[in-house]
C-alpha cells in the first residue's frame, strides 16, 4: 500500500517537476534563443558571486522580483475573481500534462509501473478539456479587473479559444481512428510499429496534415505569437493589464506550461512520444536484421530521454515560430480557425475514414 | 502593393521560408558562438555592443554634460551676462550675478546652477555664450540621480569637470551621486 | 504758425519746434542721442541730421526751428549714409562689453546700430580706456568708456536740478564725464541721469546686476511717495524668481506725464518700493490672544471684525483710514462707516518728523492720496479718535496702515488707547509697532499688487495698475471691505475696484463725471479743479 502510494506520488512528481523547472526556464530559452536569432547575445547580466552563467540566474532574478514588487489591485476589481483568475489559468495548465506518457513501463518492486503521472483511458481527452478550462482564469482576469482593455483581452482570448480547441479536436480525430483509442499510451504504443518494415508509423507520417493543422491550433491555443490578440501588447495590453507581481509571473507561466503542454501532445500524438525508432523492449532490432541486446532500465531511459529530447525540438520549432511571425489580427485568426483548419480537419477525417474502410478490406 | 500570388496566399510556404530564415540566422550565430566559447577566433554571433565596458567612439559634435571654462586663474569665465539663461527653452538655467573685483571684468556669477532635469541639450547655451565660457564637451552621459535636486548642477561642479579627452572619453570623474556609486 | 513738410506729410506746428519734435508729430523719428526736450539743445551727437531742401548739406534737427514752407526728408540716401558715419563716430572707443552692461537691451546705441549701422568696424587701434565702475553718488554709477558725451546729464544737474555737479574733463578722445572736485552726485533728482543716459555710462547702483532688462514686465502706475502723484512705470520682475534676490519690484521708472512731472522722479520716490518685497509683509490673517499671534482664516477675521460692528453702538468703534488707501478704498470705507454710524473717525495721523518739501516735484505730504480722503471726509486728525479711545469709550478701534508709535502723537497715549480698546484691528501690507499691537491683523495688498486710483494735491485723479499678484493671502483695503460689508447686509456688488469707482463718482461730486476711461493713462482734474 505505501509503496503504491509512494510510486503514485514519484509518478506525479516526476511530471510536476518536470514541467515547472522546463517552465522557468523556458523563459530563459525565449531570452536566449530570440537573441540569437536576431543577431544578438541576449539577457546575460544577472550574477551571483560575479557568475554569469549564460544569464541562466535571469529567471531567478525574475521571480524574486516578481515575489517582491508590489500586488496592486484595481479599485473597482471584483476581489475573488481578480485574485483566483491566474491559479485557475496555472493550475489547468499544470494539470493538463497529467495523462501524457514520457516512457513505457517500469518494473518497481514487482509491480509494472505506467510512466505517466495518471493513467487515463481517455487521456486525450482530458488534455483538451483542461486545455479548454485554463481559459477561465484568463476570461475571469479580463472580466474582474474592471478595465476595458482587459474585457477586450478575455473576450478575444474566449474567441480565439473557440475557434482553436475545434480544430484542435477535429484534427486529432485521424490519429484517434488510426489507432482506435482515446488512451495516450495506447496510441504512442500504437506509433511503435513499423510501415513496410522500416517506417516508424508516427502520427506525422501517418498524419502529416493532421500534424500541421494541431500545431497551428495548438500555438493558438497557449495565445502565443502569432496568436496573441488577448494580449496585443501595442494595442490593449490584454486580459492581464491590471495585474502585477506574482500574480502576473503566473499567467507569463501558464504561457510557457500551456507551451510544454502542447510540445508533449504533440509528440505523443505526432512524434512517436517516448518511442525511439528500432527499439524495443529488449533492445535494438533494426529492418537489415541486426541488434542490440539492453538491459530493460537503460532501454527505460533512453525512451525517457527521448521524449524529453522531442520535446524540446517542439519546443524549439514552437520557439522559432514565436519569433518569427507577427501577429494575426483578430478576423484573421478567426477566419483561419474557422474557414481554415476546421474544414481542413473534416477533409481529413473523412479522408483518413475512407482510407482506413480500404485499408481495413485489404 | 501588388496582390499576393497564389503561393503568398497559402500562407505555409511563406511561413516555413521564414522560419527557414530565422532558424538559420540561430544555427550560424550558435556556431559562431559555440566555437568562440572553445577559443576559435572568427567572427561573433552577436552584433551588439556590451554597452558599459564597450562603447562605440562619440562624435565629436556630441553635446554632452556642460562644463564652465575656467580662466587662467581658475576663475569662471563666465561674466553672467544671463545670455544662455535668456536663450534656455527648457528654462534649467539659473544665474545669479556679482561684482567683480577687476572693473575690467566687472560681472561674475554668484551662482551658476544647471538642472539637468529640464536640461533638453539643445546647445544653445554654448552657442549664445559671447564669452566661449560654457562648453558641452565633457563627454560625461551617465549622471542619473534618484532625486531631482540631484539634477541640478551647481557652479562649483560646472567648473571642476574637464572636456572630453580626443577620442571622447570622459577626463573627469563621472559624477554619480555618493548613494551610487560602485 | 509754420507750415512744413516732413517726408512728404504736410505738419502744421507751433513757432519755435524743432525739427525733430515737427517730425515726431507725424510719427517720424529721427534718431538723436543728445537732445532731450526736457534740456536745452547741445548739438553734441550730430545723430539727428537731416536733408532741407535748398540746404547744401544735411543739418542737425534739433538745433533747426521749423519755418514755413520747409521740406524735410530724413530716409534719403544721404541722411542715411551720415547717420552710419556717425555712429562708427561714436563707436569708436566704445566697449564690445554689451553683456556686461546693465543697459543692454535698452540702449539707443544698440538700437540706433541695429537699425542705421549696421557696419563692419574699421577701427583697428587699441581702444582708450577710461574709468570703469565709477561710483558717483548714492544711486548712480559711472563707466567713462561706454559714454558718449551727450551732456545730457552734465545739463540735466545745471538746469534741472541747479547743482551742476557734473561737467566733461580732458580734451578729445580722452574727454570724459566726470564730477567736479569734492562733489557727489547726490542730490535728489539724481537718478534720473540713469533715465536719460541713452548709454550704459551711468547706471543704477540699486539695478546694477540684478535682473537683465529682457525678463522685465510694466505696469502703469503712480508713485505713492508724496501727494504729487508723479507718473511712474513700475518694472516688475516675474518670470525668473531667482533674480534681484526674489525682489520682485524690479525699479520704478518715471513715466513723462507732461501736468505732472514730466520725465522726472525724485530718488525718494524711486528707490521708496522696498517695502512691497520686505520681510515684515503681512501675508496671512492674525489674532493675537495674550502675547501671541496664530495664523487665522479670511472667514473667522472678517466673521470677528464684522461681529463687533454689528455689536457695538456707533459711538464705541473708532476708524483711522489713511490717506495711502486709494479712492475705492476709501469710500468703501466710506460706506461702511456710514452704515455702522462710526462715529470717531479720522484719517491723518502727523508724521514725527515733518516731510522734506522743494520747489519740483518734491511734497511735505508724503501720502499720495490726502485729497482724496479729504473729499471722502476722511481727512481728520487722528488725535480726537486716540483721545476718545483713552477716555474708555471705544470698544472697537480699526487703524489702517499707520504706525501710530512712529507719529507724533504722544506715545503714552497711543498706548493707553491700545490697551484699553477691547478690539484693536489692523489693515495694512506690512507689521509695524501698532500691528505688533493689534488684536486682529488683516493683510492689505501693496500698491503695485491691486489696482487703484490716487487724488493728488493738485486735485488730479490718477490711476495705477496691478503689476504683480498680492503677496500672501493679503486683498486690496477695498475688497477687505467690501467681504465685510457682505454680513453687515450690504450685498457685496464690487468685484474690481473700477465699480467702487463707478459708486464714487455717482455719488460724491468732486468726483462727477470721472470713470476710469476717462482718467486713462495721464489722469484727469476733479470736476471742482477743473472749474477753477
Amino acid at each position: 500500500m505505501l509503496i503504491d502510494l509512494g510510486i503514485a506520488f514519484g509518478r506525479v512528481a516526476f511530471v510536476m517537476l518536470f514541467v515547472l523547472n522546463v517552465a522557468a526556464l523556458l523563459g530563459w530559452v525565449e531570452r536566449k534563443q530570440s537573441a540569437i536569432m536576431q543577431d544578438r547575445i541576449g539577457a546575460n547580466r544577472a550574477s551571483i558571486f560575479g557568475f554569469r552563467v549564460l544569464g541562466l540566474f535571469h529567471p531567478l532574478a525574475d521571480t524574486l522580483k516578481m515575489l517582491t514588487k508590489e500586488d496592486f489591485r484595481p479599485a473597482r476589481a471584483d476581489r475573488l475573481l481578480f485574485d483566483l483568475a491566474p491559479a485557475v489559468s496555472v493550475f489547468f495548465a499544470l494539470v493538463a500534462f497529467a495523462s501524457i506518457p514520457f516512457g513505457d513501463t517500469l518494473r518497481v518492486a514487482g509491480r509494472v509501473v505506467p510512466l505517466q503521472a495518471v493513467t487515463l483511458n481517455v487521456g486525450v481527452l482530458y488534455v483538451l478539456a483542461m486545455l479548454s478550462l485554463g481559459v477561465y482564469g484568463v476570461m475571469m482576469a479580463g472580466w474582474s479587473s474592471a478595465n476595458n482593455y482587459a474585457l477586450l483581452g478575455g473576450q478575444r482570448a474566449a474567441a480565439l479559444m473557440i475557434s482553436a480547441e475545434i480544430a484542435i479536436g477535429a484534427s486529432i480525430m485521424g490519429v484517434v481512428m488510426i489507432h482506435g483509442s482515446l488512451n495516450l499510451m495506447d496510441i504512442v504504443r500504437g506509433q511503435g510499429y513499423l510501415l513496410w518494415g522500416w517506417v516508424p508509423a508516427w502520427g506525422i507520417i501517418t498524419q502529416p496534415l493532421a500534424f500541421i493543422l494541431f500545431v497551428t491550433a495548438g500555438i493558438a491555443a497557449t495565445k502565443r505569437i502569432p496568436f496573441d490578440m488577448p494580449e496585443g501588447e501595442s494595442e490593449i495590453i490584454g486580459y492581464f493589464v491590471e495585474y502585477s507581481g506574482m500574480k502576473f509571473g503566473m499567467f507569463l507561466m501558464t504561457d510557457m506550461v500551456e507551451t510544454i503542454v502542447l510540445a508533449g501532445l504533440s509528440t505523443s500524438l505526432f512524434l512517436g512520444g517516448w518511442q525511439i525508432p528500432y527499439l524495443f523492449a529488449e533492445g535494438f532490432h533494426f529492418p537489415w536484421g541486426a541488434g542490440i541486446a539492453l538491459p530493460p532500465l537503460l532501454v527505460t531511459l533512453l525512451q525517457v530521454s527521448a521524449f524529453v529530447g522531442k520535446v524540446a525540438a517542439v519546443i524549439f520549432v514552437l520557439m522559432l515560430i514565436r519569433w518569427t511571425l507577427p501577429r494575426f489580427r483578430y478576423d484573421q485568426a478567426m477566419r483561419l480557425g474557422w474557414l481554415g483548419l476546421f474544414p481542413l480537419a473534416i477533409a481529413n477525417i473523412v479522408l483518413t475514414g475512407l482510407v482506413l474502410a480500404a485499408w481495413g478490406n485489404r | 502593393m501588388s496582390p499576393m500570388n497564389l503561393r503568398q496566399r497559402f500562407y505555409l510556404v511563406e511561413v516555413l521560408t521564414g522560419l527557414w530564415l530565422t532558424a538559420a540566422h540561430f544555427f550560424r550565430n550558435m556556431g559562431r558562438h559555440t566555437a568562440r566559447a572553445f577559443g576559435r577566433k572568427g567572427t561573433s554571433g552577436a552584433v551588439t555592443i556590451q554597452y558599459p565596458e564597450e562603447r562605440r567612439p562619440y562624435s565629436p559634435r556630441l553635446r554632452s554634460l556642460h562644463r564652465l571654462v575656467r580662466r587662467e586663474d581658475g576663475s569662471p569665465r563666465c561674466v553672467a551676462c544671463m545670455m544662455c539663461e535668456t536663450v534656455c527653452p527648457a528654462h534649467c538655467i539659473y544665474i545669479v550675478a556679482d561684482e567683480h573685483p577687476n572693473p575690467e571684468i566687472e560681472k561674475v556669477p554668484r551662482r551658476f546652477d544647471i538642472d539637468l532635469g529640464k536640461c533638453v541639450f539643445c546647445g544653445y547655451c554654448v552657442e549664445a555664450c559671447p564669452e566661449d565660457a560654457i562648453r558641452m564637451d565633457t563627454g560625461i552621459l551617465e549622471f542619473s540621480s534618484y532625486s531631482r535636486g540631484g539634477m541640478i548642477y551647481s557652479k562649483d561642479m560646472l567648473l571642476s569637470f574637464e572636456p572630453a579627452d580626443a577620442s571622447g572619453r570622459p577626463r573627469s570623474p563621472i559624477p554619480l551621486p555618493a548613494d551610487r556609486r560602485a | 504758425m509754420p507750415k512744413l513738410t516732413v517726408n512728404g506729410k504736410g505738419v502744421e506746428v507751433p513757432a519755435g519746434t524743432n525739427l525733430i519734435e515737427a517730425a515726431r508729430t507725424v510719427g517720424v523719428e529721427v534718431p538723436h542721442y543728445c537732445y532731450h526736450p526736457g534740456l536745452s539743445i547741445a548739438g553734441q551727437c550730430r545723430l539727428c541730421m537731416v536733408d532741407i531742401e535748398k540746404t547744401p548739406r544735411p543739418s542737425i534737427a534739433c538745433n533747426t526751428v521749423a519755418a514755413d514752407g520747409m521740406v524735410v526728408q530724413t530716409e534719403t540716401e544721404r541722411v542715411r549714409e551720415t547717420r552710419k558715419s556717425m555712429m562708427e563716430f561714436h563707436l569708436i572707443n566704445h566697449p564690445l562689453d554689451c553683456p556686461v552692461c546693465d543697459q543692454a537691451g535698452e540702449c539707443w546705441l544698440q538700437i540706433y546700430y541695429m537699425k542705421h549701422g549696421l557696419y563692419d568696424p574699421r577701427m583697428k587701434d587699441e581702444k582708450v580706456h577710461k574709468p570703469k565702475a565709477v561710483p558717483l553718488g548714492p544711486h548712480v554709477i559711472l563707466d567713462a568708456e561706454r559714454c558718449i558725451l551727450c551732456s545730457r546729464c552734465v545739463r540735466f544737474c545745471d538746469e534741472i536740478t541747479h547743482t551742476g555737479e557734473l561737467g566733461i574733463f580732458e580734451r578729445g578722445d580722452h574727454s570724459e564725464i566726470g564730477l567736479f572736485p569734492g562733489r557727489e552726485l547726490d542730490n535728489k533728482y539724481s537718478a534720473n541721469v540713469v533715465d536719460i543716459c541713452p548709454v550704459g555710462a551711468l547706471t543704477d547702483r540699486d539695478f546694477r546686476f540684478q535682473v537683465r532688462v529682457w525678463y522685465l514686465d510694466t505696469a502703469k502706475s503712480i508713485c505713492p511717495g508724496c501727494a504729487r502723484g508723479c507718473n511712474i512705470e513700475v518694472h516688475v520682475n516675474r518670470r525668473r524668481p531667482h533674480h534681484a534676490e526674489g525682489r520682485r519690484v524690479a525699479r520704478l521708472k518715471p513715466r513723462f506725464n507732461a501736468e505732472v512731472n514730466k520725465w522726472w522722479l525724485c530718488d525718494a520716490g524711486r528707490y521708496g518700493f522696498g517695502f512691497v518685497d520686505a520681510a515684515e509683509r503681512l501675508l496671512m490673517p492674525a489674532r493675537r490672544q495674550g502675547g501671541t499671534s496664530t495664523e487665522a482664516t479670511w472667514d473667522e477675521a472678517i466673521a470677528a471684525v464684522a461681529g463687533a460692528l454689528r455689536r457695538l453702538t456707533p459711538d464705541q468703534m473708532g476708524i483711522i483710514a489713511s490717506p495711502k488707501m486709494s479712492n475705492e478704498d476709501l469710500f468703501a470705507l466710506r460706506r461702511l462707516i456710514d452704515l455702522c454710524g462710526v462715529r470717531h473717525v479720522a484719517g491723518q495721523v502727523p508724521p514725527r518728523v515733518p516731510g522734506d518739501e522743494d520747489d519740483f516735484l518734491i511734497r511735505a505730504d508724503k501720502n499720495p492720496n490726502s485729497r482724496g480722503a479729504e473729499l471722502l471726509g476722511l481727512g481728520g486728525d487722528a488725535r480726537t479718535v486716540i483721545e476718545a479711545a483713552g477716555r474708555r469709550r471705544l470698544k472697537l478701534l480699526w487703524i489702517f496702515g499707520h504706525d501710530l508709535l512712529a507719529s507724533a502723537l504722544p506715545e503714552p497715549d497711543v498706548l493707553e488707547a491700545l490697551r484699553v480698546v477691547d478690539t484693536v484691528v489692523f489693515t495694512g501690507s506690512n507689521a509695524n509697532w501698532t500691528s505688533a499691537h493689534s488684536h486682529w491683523v488683516l493683510p492689505a495688498a501693496a500698491w503695485v499688487e491691486r489696482e487703484g486710483t490716487y487724488t493728488s494735491f493738485e486735485g488730479r485723479v490718477q490711476r495705477f495698475r496691478q503689476a504683480i499678484e498680492p503677496l500672501g493671502q493679503s486683498l486690496a483695503e477695498w475688497e477687505i471691505v467690501t467681504r465685510i460689508l457682505a454680513p453687515l447686509g450690504e450685498a457685496p456688488s464690487a468685484t474690481r475696484a473700477e465699480h467702487w469707482f463707478r459708486q464714487l463718482a455717482a455719488s460724491v461730486p468732486a468726483f462727477a463725471g470721472l470713470s476710469y476711461q476717462l482718467i486713462g493713462d495721464s489722469g484727469r482734474p476733479l470736476a471742482e479743479a477743473a472749474r477753477t
